[in-house]
């Protein structure tokens, strides 16, 4: 038994639950395709991993051929036997086999040297600049995906639906001044308890507590956000309770951390939940010392995720509805340190996994010689990246989010 | 102490020889702010007392009864026992709760958020207590004594990778942190700063547990900081740091940001970073001076802070608990993003909006209904049971008094009253489940 849309809203109507606001005509329409193979555009998920700490993409994406990296990592370079060779000058990490497959898929697009100008090497400063996407702005109050979100909360709120899974605190990228981004553990934290209260008290409580959240909010105070926060949990609690009895799959997903939060992103679209942007994090990748193991592992749990997921995706045919890509706060020196690690650095790699045919590498492998105080000059901003990601998958015009034109990469 | 003139303009002490300026509205929200909660003992004694007497008696260290000493060294003897975390934790909760000086274990709190360190990677009972008792040492003295014994303090080097900066290979951590995060703030220093203070830090190690001078490590050639040169060790950076004048405006900013408003004015922290200056970087000085001032009391700065996990959960059971369990108690605060001697980072819990999402409301709700009905955390006050099988007007008008300072408005009140008309069961009952719902309010996660 499938639970489908239709089923929520009727969930929803005879709960008496307060909708996140109307629903139009469109969202319950098929839209015409965009291309073959990719989804309707109100069937367009975006997942975003965040590897926490500065990814070292030199070591991800390995410039096997070029003698300038052995000479900069003595102890910690990746050998050319080793690396997953994708032509004649980079490989992939040994333990991205999973990625590696994916590429051999068609599946997997890179984008090289990505960063942005005049690099900040504080984790703090660094990942609020990637979430911000406000280089300039050195306090800022929202990200990106809120902006974004706002922008489709006005024209169609049904499609401005967003999840934070497995963080601590809404991450920056979603913070909006009006829209509220839920965040989620487990299905089975999103629960209300019932307490020894009789049935009939519990139900006047819950319904006093709703009332009591929902008054109407203009001003921006912090009870506003504090009822409208209070309104979408409550409202988010009894749209999961269903959702856990309706999934099932045959891949059999890693044990990782990573891989069962995308494993429960997987559930919510099977299930049909509305949301559109999640956001999950990889955490570990500050690697200032024995650099290796930690590295290497954070490269498996990383690749074996992704790969169960889209394999997820395919067997419920909705892989043609995904683009998923990493994201990371800054790159890491090329030259290694005394302590088998890498301080922190500037541009960087990503990946996006996507439902076009084409894998590629995009951009230019920044040279390893002329370097900007001893770090990887960028040539991508990587506000082009969220520009492709906003114009041409979300469908959402990206230059008033982002603050100006960034050109797109072919990657969708 | 030199003798320095009381402050003027936003920091001038709040007039409550006006008709209606001292009450308790003004007596809640002080003790919300200085500590986690407050007994209704404490909210009667602050009205009656007034504004100075009750900061007066936050900031002057108080005698702990023998209670309180007896079961805060069984738990911290349980802690070096066990050499479990988890014990650890529950020796400063149960401080927090039973302690008879909040505000100090509050500043404490603030200190541990300043300088945030992770026994997820110190992984020593001993020195994340050594650490704990250095807050408490200066935590309510000396900003200057507190960022010298930081930059020595074992738990501290562990965590900044203290032994990994050695002469010939800097290890740049340690430097960051105090200028990002424990002195100036970004944007108040550059890059090379960072890079010569690191030098000027090699070889503060750890040896056996204890801060070690190594120095074959320590890189003695001369270091320029902040435009200045000489051969710099550490002590002279922490000297370098406290000069500038970013300094004063950092530590003004997160004290306002922490007790007064979540987004304070430049004219704000000016304010306080004057009297930070003034009175040398002592704490209890200015925190007196900001507890009593104009600003403090103002409408605009009044219930527009979000409560932290602590707050919330401590803070509710000073009000309304006899006994607690502190285990569950302490992995609530965990889930809730509060997990103490755990921060997520070295830069610790930012809070504000940010301690709300759909998962932490859910919990804070669960929590209400379990401290309100339940048993597993905690027994009610007799104090609270009391109020049970009073008129629903006068029930709700006790419960805003002690749990929102009296703050509900005429509509809030009468749907409050009502509910507790509506629910049915025993008077102990109806109060649980009034009790629940006030605690589950978009109202309570304020102060």
């Amino acid at each position: 038994m499938t639970t489908t849309r239709r089923d929520f809203l009727q969930l929803l109507g005879t709960a008496g639950i307060v909708s996140l606001g109307t629903i139009p005509p469109q969202f319950l329409t098929r839209a015409a395709q965009a291309a073959p193979g990719i989804a309707a555009r109100d069937k367009r998920v975006l997942v975003l991993i965040q590897l926490a700490g500065g990814n070292d993409g030199l070591n991800t994406l390995v410039p096997y051929a070029d003698p300038a990296y052995e000479k900069a990592r003595p102890g910690i370079g990746i050998s050319k036997g080793q690396v997953l060779k994708l032509n004649d000058s980079v490989g992939l990490h040994p333990s991205l086999t999973g990625m590696r497959e994916l590429y051999d898929e068609g599946k997997v697009s890179i984008v090289q040297g990505i960063g942005y100008p005049n690099p900040d090497r504080s984790h703090f400063r660094s990942m609020d600049i990637w979430q911000s996407a406000q280089p300039l702005n050195e306090n800022p109050r929202d990200g990106w995906l809120g902006r974004a979100l706002e922008w489709q909360f006005d024209r169609q709120p049904a499609l401005a639906e967003a999840l934070s899974l497995g963080t601590d605190k809404l991450p920056l990228a979603f913070v909006s001044t009006r829209v509220n981004v839920p965040t989620l553990r487990r299905l089975e934290e999103f629960q209300l308890v019932d307490g020894q209260a009789t049935v009939a008290n519990r139900n006047l409580t819950r319904a006093a507590q709703r009332q009591l959240a929902d008054k109407p909010s203009t001003s921006g105070s912090e009870l506003d956000f504090l009822r409208r926060a209070t309104t979408t949990a409550l409202t988010s609690a009894e749209r999961l309770k269903s959702l856990s009895a309706s999934y099932r799959t045959t891949v059999s997903y890693p044990g990782t951390s990573l891989a069962s939060k995308l494993k429960l992103i997987a559930q919510m679209l099977t299930a049909d939940l509305p949301a559109r942007v999640f956001v999950v994090s990889l955490d570990g990748f500050d690697t200032h010392s024995g650099q290796l193991p930690g590295h290497a592992a954070l490269m498996a749990e990383l690749s074996g995720a992704i790969r169960a997921f889209e394999q997820d995706l395919v067997e419920h045919k909705l892989s043609d509805r995904v683009l998923l890509a990493t994201y990371s706060e800054f790159g890491r020196r090329v030259v290694e340190n005394g302590s088998l690690g890498t301080d922190h650095g500037a541009a960087s790699m990503l990946f996006a996994v996507t439902p076009s045919e084409r894998s590629g590498l995009h951009g230019k492998y920044p040279s390893l010689t002329d370097l900007t105080d001893g770090d990887l000059k960028f040539n991508i901003d990587f506000r082009s990246v969220y520009a492709t990601m906003l114009d041409k998958w979300l469908e959402i015009p990206s230059a008033g989010i982002l603050g100006g034109e960034f050109s797109p990469i072919p990657i969708v | 102490m030199p003798n320095v003139a009381p402050p003027d303009g936003l920091l001038k002490p709040y007039d409550t020889t006006r008709d209606g300026a001292w009450t308790i509205s003004e007596a809640a929200h002080l003790l919300g702010r200085s500590q986690f909660g407050c007994t209704p003992a404490e909210l009667d004694q602050a009205v009656a007392g007034g504004l100075n007497d009750t900061v007066e008696r936050l900031i002057v260290p108080q005698p702990e009864s023998a209670e309180f000493r007896q079961a805060e060294e069984a738990l911290r003897k349980t802690a070096f026992a066990t050499g479990e975390i988890a014990d650890l934790k529950i020796w400063w909760l149960y401080r927090m709760w039973a302690t008879a000086n909040p505000l100090a274990e509050k500043v404490a709190l603030f200190w541990h958020n300043h300088f945030a360190t992770s026994n997820d990677k110190v992984r020593s009972i001993p020195q994340m207590l050594a650490q704990n008792e250095l807050i408490r040492a200066h935590g309510l003295g000396s900003f200057k004594s507190l960022l010298h014994g930081m930059s020595r303090d074992t738990a501290m080097l562990v965590w900044l990778d203290g032994n990994a900066n050695r002469k010939r290979h800097p290890n740049e951590n340690f430097a960051r942190e105090i200028m990002e995060l424990f002195a100036l703030g970004v944007g108040n220093y550059i890059e090379k700063d960072i890079q010569e203070a690191a030098r000027a830090f090699s070889g503060w190690h750890v040896r056996e547990g204890a801060f070690w001078f190594n120095q074959l490590q320590h890189d003695e050639s001369t270091k320029t900081v902040f435009g200045k040169s000489g051969n710099f060790d550490g002590a002279a950076i922490v000297d370098l740091c406290l000069s500038q004048p970013a300094c004063p405006r950092f530590l003004g900013m997160k004290l306002l940001k922490t007790f007064v408003c979540p987004e304070p004015s430049i004219a704000m922290i000016d304010a306080v970073a004057v009297r930070i200056r003034e009175h040398d970087y002592n704490m209890s000085p200015v925190l007196r001076e900001l507890l009593s001032s104009q600003v403090f009391f103002d409408a605009s700065c009044r219930r527009n802070v979000i409560k932290s996990p602590l707050d919330l959960v401590v803070g509710s059971l000073r009000s309304l608990a006899a006994t607690v369990k502190w285990p569950p108690v302490s992995r609530l605060l965990a889930n809730l993003g509060q997990d103490i001697f755990e921060p997520p980072s070295v830069k610790g819990w930012e809070g504000g909006r940010l301690w709300i999402n759909s998962s932490s409301i859910l919990l804070r709700t669960n929590f209400a209904t379990e401290l309100a009905s339940g048993d597993q955390i905690a027994t009610l006050r007799t104090a609270i049971v009391d109020m049970a099988g009073g008129a629903s007007e006068a029930v709700a008008a006790q419960i805003e008094r002690l749990l929102m300072g009296g703050a509900a408005d005429a509509a809030l009140h009468s749907e409050i009253a009502g509910h507790h008309h509506r629910v049915e069961g025993t008077a102990l009952q109806k109060l649980r489940s009034t009790l629940q719902l006030v605690m589950s309010l978009p109202e309570y996660q304020l102060q």
